[in-house]
């Protein structure tokens, strides 16, 4: 996006941006990922098909060190699968020509510690040569919407854990990517927090009806916020099984009580249990 | 534990600030003892100024050296020597320590000339760097920034190294490019080792101007030193070391400040 580009378009960060704006379906066909680790080759990612629908929520789950994130990075394009093909799908049907715009919301915040939540926010506005006093009122609008106005000249250090991850997420809408990815957004925070930041994270996402790629490791947060799960198996990660979540929308904290929401819980957590208990016996069979 | 509230948060913090006044009291209170003690067994037992003046001949000495000798010249070439060197090395060192981060094989080359020179005693470089220059202006700015360099580089290539990966991704997945990465996020990340590297880099380029200056100095705070130390213009030679010794309080203070003002964001 270039500064003339993103001054024309009156990005509101909740009503689906841009009108050129595309969502766009993801599609991984039959990747995988080799890696060699002190000299021995591992296989991370074994033959994968997920397609991720345009303008729904996706999570990916499964147990640790399945790989889950390795996805996640092949997806943005931080990193090259050793096979299979990554396309994103266009509105028209067609295989898009260039990648989506993305942004990624980091579990471990990655926030820039010398920069004000302000200039946190106005990262990748900067980067890209908007000006200052645009960049800086696109910042404060995003800000405002995580319910943070009145922080923007805080430190990151000087932020709670869960305010952190609000500017996380800031930073990441204020770009108005097509695809949103989240790799484990709340794992680093506390039960309370996490919920409140889910539910506000589904009514955003919802809004703004981006294609958002979910890695998780919370079956409540997978089912509360997707419409689509995909289990992934231990070691190398292979899909064990795509469940459709079908709970009403707008979702939210009440939505655990829809006797739906208890079967899908129990479907996932059945598989992720043979999964786990598998990837544990493997870990002490090398351990 | 991670939803602390905020203002709690920063007011738990302890300040940072240097001694405490009390303490800062009590450090003064030594010094004048110690002064006065002095001034009492050098009157007490008639020890010959020569060997060791008192102090009070000292404040004498440093008193004539500012009014009537113009001591004030020497002490601005000497500053003017270590700044303009040491500034030299800072941007040049800061420089090459981050293109040496980013360029695996520029690494690999400049590795092996800092494992050479690093621990070379910058001060034996004097007599080739005579050779080389001369005694003028470019040597005594050069063995500056030699003495800051290595200092500078090493620790802003260890700043690069210790910055958080995350950070790097991040900035690339919000569009930086790689020239933007160093100059937002390496570079950055870096400054508080620059800042630790920069302190280590005066020093040297305090000792080794001043070491110049006594060997081939007509002008400077070593020169001074030099010359009244064959003249045995004890008080004198006394009172140059308090300049110098002033120099460096100065010095590291104004560098305390500097880095806390750049580590606003560290609160």
């Amino acid at each position: 996006m270039n500064a003339a580009q993103a001054g024309t378009q009156a990005a509101r960060l909740d009503d689906g941006g841009r009108p050129d704006a595309v969502h766009p379906e993801i599609r991984l066909e039959g990747i995988s990922l080799v890696y060699e680790a002190d000299g021995s080759t591992v296989l991370a990612l074994d033959d994968l098909y997920c397609r991720f629908a345009a303008g729904k929520v996706t999570a990916i789950i499964g147990p640790s060190g399945c790989g889950k994130s390795t996805m996640l990075q092949i997806t943005r394009g931080f990193m090259q699968a050793s096979r299979g093909t990554l396309s994103f799908i266009g509105a028209d049907g067609a295989p898009m020509p260039r990648p989506p715009r993305m942004a990624t919301v980091w579990q471990s915040f990655n926030l820039f510690p010398w920069r004000t939540v302000e200039d946190n926010v106005a990262f990748g506005l900067e980067m890209a040569g908007m000006p200052a006093a645009e960049r800086r009122a696109r910042a404060k609008e995003a800000l405002r919407l995580v319910d943070l106005a009145g922080f923007e000249r805080k430190y990151p250090g000087q932020l709670s854990g869960g305010m952190r991850q609000r500017v996380g997420m800031a930073r990441a809408l204020v770009m108005d990517p097509d695809v949103l990815l989240l790799d484990e957004p709340f794992g680093a925070l506390d039960a309370q927090t996490r919920l409140v930041l889910q539910e506000q994270l589904a009514a955003m996402v919802e809004r703004t009806g981006k294609t958002v790629l979910l890695i998780t490791h919370s079956i409540e947060e997978a089912v509360l916020l997707a419409d689509t799960v995909y289990v992934l198996t231990a070691r190398p990660g292979r899909v064990a099984a795509e469940v459709r979540i079908d709970l009403p929308k707008p979702r939210s904290v009440a939505s655990t009580h829809d006797p739906r929401y208890a079967g899908y819980f129990e479907q996932i957590y059945g598989l992720l249990k043979s999964e786990v208990l598998r990837s544990m016996h493997g870990e002490a069979g090398t351990g | 534990m991670q939803d602390r509230a905020p203002e709690g948060d920063v007011a738990l913090r302890p300040v940072r600030t240097g001694v405490a006044p009390a303490d800062r009291l009590t450090g003064w209170i030594a010094v004048a003892v110690v002064l006065l003690a002095w001034e009492g067994m050098c009157r007490l037992l008639e020890v010959s100024s020569l060997y060791l003046p008192r102090p009070t001949q000292i404040a004498v000495a440093l008193y004539e050296l500012f009014v009537h000798k113009q001591a004030l010249t020497d002490l601005a070439v000497t500053l003017y020597r270590i700044f303009g060197g040491f500034a030299i090395g800072l941007v040049f060192g800061v420089a090459l320590g981050l293109a040496m981060s980013v360029s695996r094989r520029l690494q690999s080359i400049a590795d092996v000339f800092i494992a050479a020179l690093y621990p070379l005693p910058k001060i034996t470089l004097i007599p080739l760097l005579i050779i080389w220059l001369g005694t003028g202006g470019p040597f005594m700015l050069t063995i500056s920034a030699l003495g800051a360099l290595f200092p500078v580089i090493i620790n802003t290539l260890l700043g690069v190294r210790q910055c958080d990966q995350g950070l790097v991704m991040t900035a690339r997945d919000l569009g930086a490019s790689e020239r933007q990465i160093v100059r937002h996020v390496l570079l950055p990340a870096a400054i508080p080792s620059v800042f630790a590297g920069a302190r280590l880099g005066l020093g040297v380029s305090i000792i080794l101007v001043v070491a110049a200056e006594m060997v081939v100095g007509k002008l400077g705070l070593g020169a001074r030193l030099y010359l009244a130390g064959q003249v045995l213009e004890t008080e004198t030679v006394f009172a140059v070391l308090v300049v110098l010794a002033a120099l460096g309080i100065v010095v590291t203070k104004g560098l305390d400040a500097l880095d806390a003002l750049a580590g606003k964001w560290r609160t």
